[in-house]
């Protein structure tokens, strides 16, 4: 019997010394596909006239009834194959994810503008534009509501009539005994931030291409983030059995949150037109209805109380959190939860009171978007370390450098942290690297030199928790063969979104941990045939997701040292597979990788396994937001030096420094690119981005013209290497924690703290436009 | 597949006069030059032209050329070819800051200088400089040609002078004398943007003295405009750092701002009072 | 309408109707998906492609109007040597990451390449005003491209 428990697995491989591929910057197996445009993304699929083209019918009215949908006009236009509203759908109208608040096609009612309504199906597309302006939709108005305190206080307009009031969730933390907390600090810092929508502007919309194949499956190509939600969500709206239905993903044009949310949907759409037609149907979104339609980052409103006492010690936080969740809630709870549950920033509080609301209004819905509910309520932990230190007359990396969470220490939900608590190390190291105070002395004497522009230096810490919130079942998963020519098929439902998790990291993991040479390794990504890995959000690709591929690869890699052992007549402890050679260390007698596996098919042994690991969780008690929040922490610090023009109001980024403890660094390219990309996403957040409203509620700018994301030109070329302290997690694969969502969590407090820091003026309220700033200063 | 174009009957001319036939025969047309407006207001169907008329072939009305008095750029002048060009990047370098802010590299080879103008955008960041050059546009028809100075030839956004059967030919700038000049463009990011406000800034100084001043803005009205009660105020002045400060703030009485998704009217209003200073200061080589 | 054009250096002909954009004849009648679709209005660069060596977005540009110009999109550079260069650099530094914007950026890249050998920054940022990427932060695309000035 070889061992096959997946905590010994873990362990084992936890302790490595040395490694062979993990911690290299291994060059990503689909680069030279994707930059001789041979790597397939999703409208690559699409084949005109031989498949269905598939236009959404959206509403152009943010709060009505609908009376009638009259489209018999567009059914008479020869391509047309049908029209499709709520009342086709075979099997349940209803897609909320953490409320069974959200239809797939609008119901009876529309809660915002830009709701999808009706599904057309067209041989051609010109058919289907025309189509869309022949459908008669009859609404009888309500009056909308789009200011997230009005909703909360309106009993007499309710955007869910079910839910008997506008506050879809609410959230709380009660830790300790406040009062006293606030008693004992000397020094009491009190504000209310502002932040708003993100659009996630990927370049590539949303689209699915679903296929009814010759069994009675619907196969569907889909750019959700996790394809066995997408499979159970076709499920439950086609009503058919979700072995019925196959997810299979392509590359991803950037996704950030975004496909995780509307994906499912998507693939849903296409499924039902597929199943009413019997025919392939291929639905993707325009530019403009992409950002009119799918969820976007929180827009939220925070009230934050905190209390140190003389000694710069944290005693007390309470705070409001009001999250505007649009016209449905979506991920709306899950994300209010986790900015609840890290509203205390990295730090330790002994005493906390938190309410959170999630608040419908009739806008577009709220979403998941990197960093999911954290760096809106980071920003204002940030915000008033800074003023706190400010009145305390001390430097903002002293106070937090006394605040800092460390092992042994509790979090603001009482969960005791016993290791992989690296935050404080890594905010002292990066402090001393990128000589913190000699840079901000500097900058002071610069300010005082410079009239116009004034410079500043900022920081934010962050905490981000790793998995699924509480104790919701978090698991990891996977399937791995290798083929009798010693070739290995990696299956897993993660997907490659440009993150590059199944083409780089799962490949060097699998490779460590069979000892087969990298190039043998090859990962079929983000399909139904693997099993249910979880999703590929939360930074939980690598981190959780991969587990699964270490446990399955150190499955076979047991039963694989035993085999070579008999071979080569040793003992298996004194097998050594490296890069494809198979050899005992004392003797040194050696055979090759291919006749090794040759020699596993000849000789029974089986050289294929799943990976399944279950994380285990604690508990969690609802009534006063205590107990085992989740199962690990990343950390983030990233500073940046800011210059403001104020004339004009305009904020340049001048330079970044991040750091990271996200535990073992298993490709330190790939880290770098997530860190500049989240960098470069942040700046766009806090300097440029901007969603409009008219006055029904819908988006003004829906479009890269007047939605602003960052150029070439926009964003600072001069982001330091990172520091990172490699904090180790004992489940996490070689002991990684995530990393995806982290550099973008801080960058709002850090971009924020270092304006405040150049006009010695505090920042509550986001977006910095130039406009913003002005105001900021007086000047407008 | 995200938009579907009308249809429209495709007419490409290969000289000149046949253009200037067609466009007086047909109806409901329009020029298609760079096509870096039309194309996308045919998509969002703010004009569902049945007939283009692709003006593309007439490489007579390509060409930045200088004589004694004038420099002359055709219409169909690519953006690209403008601020590639020696002539302007010496003669008329505002024009050449203009066009080298605008939109992005793969724009700049296909838009023209032509479609920029008689797009009559409030936005047109070609306007400014050849406002402040007194630029005159010559436009033909079947009937001959005119002349039109540029101060006349926006009307309101996206209307000009030109007639129905009018076609622009050529940009025609007086060779200015010896100037000292800025340009700014402020967006909302730093590059390939439509601007919030862009400003154009012309002097002329003798002995300290502010000869002449001329200053044009766009984004900041129905059309692009003139900043002319500044110019008055400065005209025959002594460059100082005062009076600049004053003249600026004169400026809100040439303009007449509105709040939209790219900006409010208050800080265009600002907006235009500060780079009017600041480029008053580049111009006259003082500093702020 | 018919339309004759040299298609990576290939003589082609095609009939279209005039409304058709170069985006969907490159897609749909030629099979090049290196040519993506992000915006259809000239806001993204994901569709930039060669005429007549110099970058455009294909899909502000009609297919009838491309008649007797030569376009060229990344398969039809695959064996030529500056290419080579510029995507091995590209995957070497880590400058690609969901790849959506990549063959645009690569053949902007590659334009200002042929009309410079050593752009400066400033050249390169220049050039690549047009091309968004919302991955990679365009550190390690500049990264990528500064370390191949010759
Ligand atoms: C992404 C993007 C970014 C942009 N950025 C900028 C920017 O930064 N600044 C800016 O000012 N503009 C910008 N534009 C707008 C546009 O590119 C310019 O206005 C361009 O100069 C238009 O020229 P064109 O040749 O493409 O015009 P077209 O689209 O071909 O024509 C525009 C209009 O003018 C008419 N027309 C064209 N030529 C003639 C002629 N000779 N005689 C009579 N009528 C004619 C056409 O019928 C049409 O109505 C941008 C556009 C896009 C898509
Ligand atoms: S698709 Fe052409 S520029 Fe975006
Ligand atoms: S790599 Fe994803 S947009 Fe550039």
């Amino acid at each position: 019997m070889s061992i096959e428990d997946p905590y010994e697995l873990l362990s084992k491989w936890f302790e490595a010394k040395e490694y062979l591929v993990v911690g290299k910057s291994v060059t990503r197996s689909d680069s030279i596909e994707k930059a001789i445009g041979k790597a397939r993304f999703l409208e690559d699929y699409y084949e005109p006239g031989r498949m269905l083209f598939v236009k959404q019918l959206l509403s152009t009215e943010p709060h009505a009834i609908i009376e009638s949908i009259d489209y018999s006009d567009a059914l008479k236009l020869t391509n047309i194959v049908g029209v499709f509203t709520a009342k086709n759908i075979p099997g349940i109208n209803n897609v909320g994810y953490a409320l069974p608040d959200q239809p797939l096609l609008a119901e009876g009612k529309v809660r915002y503008h830009g709701e999808p309504i009706a599904l057309i199906a067209s041989w051609d597309i010109d058919d289907a534009f025309k189509a869309l302006e022949m459908i008669r939709v009859k609404y009888k108005r309500l009056t909308p509501i789009y200011d997230p305190l009005e909703a909360m206080e309106r009993k007499d307009i309710l955007i869910h009539d079910e839910q008997g009031s506008n506050i879809a969730f609410t959230t709380k933390v009660r830790k300790g005994d406040i009062e006293r907390g606030f008693s004992e600090s000397s020094t009491i810092v009190k504000n209310t931030y502002k932040t708003h929508h993100q659009e996630h502007a990927y370049l590539e919309t949303e689209a699915a291409l679903a296929i009814p194949d010759i069994q009675g499956r619907i196969n569907i190509i889909s750019c959700a983030q996790y394809p066995h939600l997408a499979q159970r969500i076709v499920s439950k709206v086609l009503g058919i059995p979700a072995s019925n239905i196959r997810i299979i993903t392509p590359y991803i044009g950037g996704a950030f949150g975004g496909k995780d949310d509307e994906g499912p949907l998507v693939a849903a759409k296409a499924a039902l037109v597929a199943y009413l037609t019997g025919k392939p149907a291929f639905l993707i979104y325009s530019r403009e209805e992409s950002i009119r339609i799918h969820p976007k980052r929180e827009a939220t409103i925070i009230e934050y109380t905190s209390g140190v006492d003389d000694n710069g010690y944290l005693k007390a936080i309470k705070v409001k959190i009001i999250h505007d969740t649009g016209a449905y809630t979506n991920r709306g709870p899950y994300i209010l939860w986790r900015a609840t549950m890290h509203s205390s920033g990295p730090y330790y509080v002994p005493n906390a009171w938190v309410d959170g609301y999630c608040v419908y209004t009739n806008k577009v819905p709220q979403g998941s978007f990197r960093g999911f509910g954290n760096p809106s309520i980071q920003f204002a932990v940030e915000s008033q370390m800074d003023e706190l230190a400010k009145k305390l007359g001390i430097d903002p990396i002293e106070l937090r450098l006394k605040n800092l969470l460390r092992p042994g220490m509790d979090t603001i939900t009482g969960q005791k942290l016993d290791h992989s608590v690296g935050v404080a190390d890594l905010v002292d190291k990066l402090a001393r690297k990128m000589e913190w105070s000699k840079v901000r002395r500097e900058l002071e004497d610069w300010n005082k030199r410079s009239n116009r522009y004034k410079r500043g230096l900022g920081i934010g810490v962050a905490w981000h928790g790793i998995s699924t919130s509480r104790g919701v079942p978090d698991w990891s998963n996977a399937y791995i063969k290798i083929e009798r020519d010693g070739s290995v098929n990696v299956y897993t439902g993660i997907v490659e979104i440009g993150q590059g998790t199944p083409t780089t990291s799962y490949r060097q993991i699998v490779a460590e941990a069979l000892g087969a040479p990298l190039e043998y390794i090859n990962v079929v990504f983000g399909t139904t045939d693997a099993p249910d890995t979880g999703a590929t959000h939360a930074s939980r690709g690598t981190s959780i997701g991969a587990i699964g591929v270490l446990v399955a690869a150190a499955k076979i890699r047991e039963r694989l040292n035993r085999l070579a052992s008999d071979i080569l007549k040793t003992n298996p402890e004194n097998i050594v597979i490296r890069n494809g050679r198979v050899f005992d260390k004392i003797s040194n007698r050696e055979i090759r990788w291919e006749e090794l596996i040759q020699e596993a098919y000849n000789r029974g042994v089986e050289v294929s396994a799943t990976g399944y690991f279950y994380l285990p969780k604690g508990k969690f008690d609802d009534k006063i937001g205590q107990g085992f929040a989740y199962p690990a922490y990343s950390f983030v610090a990233v500073a940046v030096l800011v210059e403001i023009d104020t004339w004009t109001g305009k904020v340049r980024v001048l330079k970044a420094w991040p750091g990271l403890a996200a535990g073992k660094i298993i490709n330190p390219t790939q880290v770098e690119g997530q860190i500049e990309g989240a960098i470069a996403q942040g700046i766009g957040y806090v300097l440029y981005e901007k969603l409009e409203f008219g006055s029904k509620g819908e988006i003004l700018n829906a479009d890269l013209t007047d939605y602003v994301i960052p150029t070439i030109q926009d964003v600072t070329l001069d982001v330091e290497k990172p520091v990172y302290v490699e904090d180790k997690y004992k489940y996490g694969p070689f002991g990684a924690k995530g990393v995806g969502e982290m550099a973008f969590i801080p960058l709002p407090a850090a971009i924020a703290n270092a304006v405040s820091h150049a006009l010695n003026k505090r920042v509550t309220t986001l977006p910095l436009t130039p406009e913003n700033v002005l105001k900021l200063i007086g000047g407008l | 597949m995200f938009y579907v174009l009308p249809r429209f009957n495709y007419y490409r001319p290969n000289s000149l006069d046949e253009v200037l036939k067609l466009i007086n025969e047909l109806e409901n047309y329009k020029i298609l030059a760079g096509g870096t407006d039309l194309l996308i207001d045919m998509r969002i169907k703010r004009y569902t032209p049945r007939n283009i008329v692709d003006i593309n072939r007439i490489n007579e009305l390509q060409y930045i050329r200088e004589d004694n008095e004038y420099i002359r750029i055709g219409s169909l002048t690519r953006l690209q070819d403008i601020i590639e060009s020696n002539i302007i990047r010496e003669k008329l370098p505002l024009l050449y800051n203009a066009v080298y802010n605008m939109a992005s590299w793969q724009i700049r080879n296909r838009a023209t200088i032509g479609g920029n103008l008689c797009n009559a955008s409030p936005a047109a960041d070609t306007a400014p400089p050849l406002m402040v050059y007194n630029a005159k546009l010559v436009v033909s028809s079947i009937n001959g040609s005119r002349e039109i100075s540029i101060l006349d030839f926006f009307k309101g956004p996206r209307e000009t002078d030109l007639r129905n059967n009018e076609l622009l030919v050529e940009i025609k700038i007086p060779k200015p004398h010896i100037h000292g000049y800025s340009y700014r463009k402020i967006g909302r990011r730093n590059a390939f943007t439509l601007s919030i406000v862009a400003i154009a800034t012309y002097v002329e100084i003798e002995n300290n003295i502010f000869r002449d001043v001329r200053i044009a803005l766009n984004s900041v009205a129905p059309k692009p405009v003139r900043a002319w009660s500044v110019e008055e105020y400065l005209k025959n002045k002594r460059i100082d750092r005062e009076e600049i400060y004053k003249a600026s703030e004169l400026v809100v009485k040439d303009i007449s701002p509105i709040s939209d998704v790219r900006a409010s009217a208050d800080y265009r209003r600002k907006l235009s009072i500060i780079l009017i200073r600041e480029t008053l200061f580049e111009a006259s080589k003082i500093t702020g | 309408m018919k339309v004759r054009f040299i298609l990576n250096n290939r003589e082609v002909e095609v009939d279209v109707d005039p409304r058709e954009i170069l985006l969907d004849t490159l897609r749909y009648r030629f099979g090049l998906k290196s040519v993506k679709r992000g915006c259809e209005r000239g806001e993204c660069g994901t569709c930039t492609v060669l005429i007549n060596d110099k970058p455009v977005y294909s899909c502000m540009v009609l297919t009838v109007q491309v008649e007797g110009q030569r376009i060229t999109t990344v398969e039809g550079l695959v064996n030529d040597d500056l290419f080579k260069k510029i995507i091995v650099s590209f995957a070497e530094k880590g400058a690609i990451q969901c790849g959506f914007c990549t063959p645009g950026f690569i053949l902007t890249a590659y334009a200002l390449y042929r009309i410079k050998d050593k752009p400066s920054i400033e050249d390169i940022l220049k050039a690549l005003e047009g091309n968004l990427c919302r991955c990679t932060g365009y550190k390690k695309i500049v990264d990528a491209l500064t370390s191949i000035r010759s």
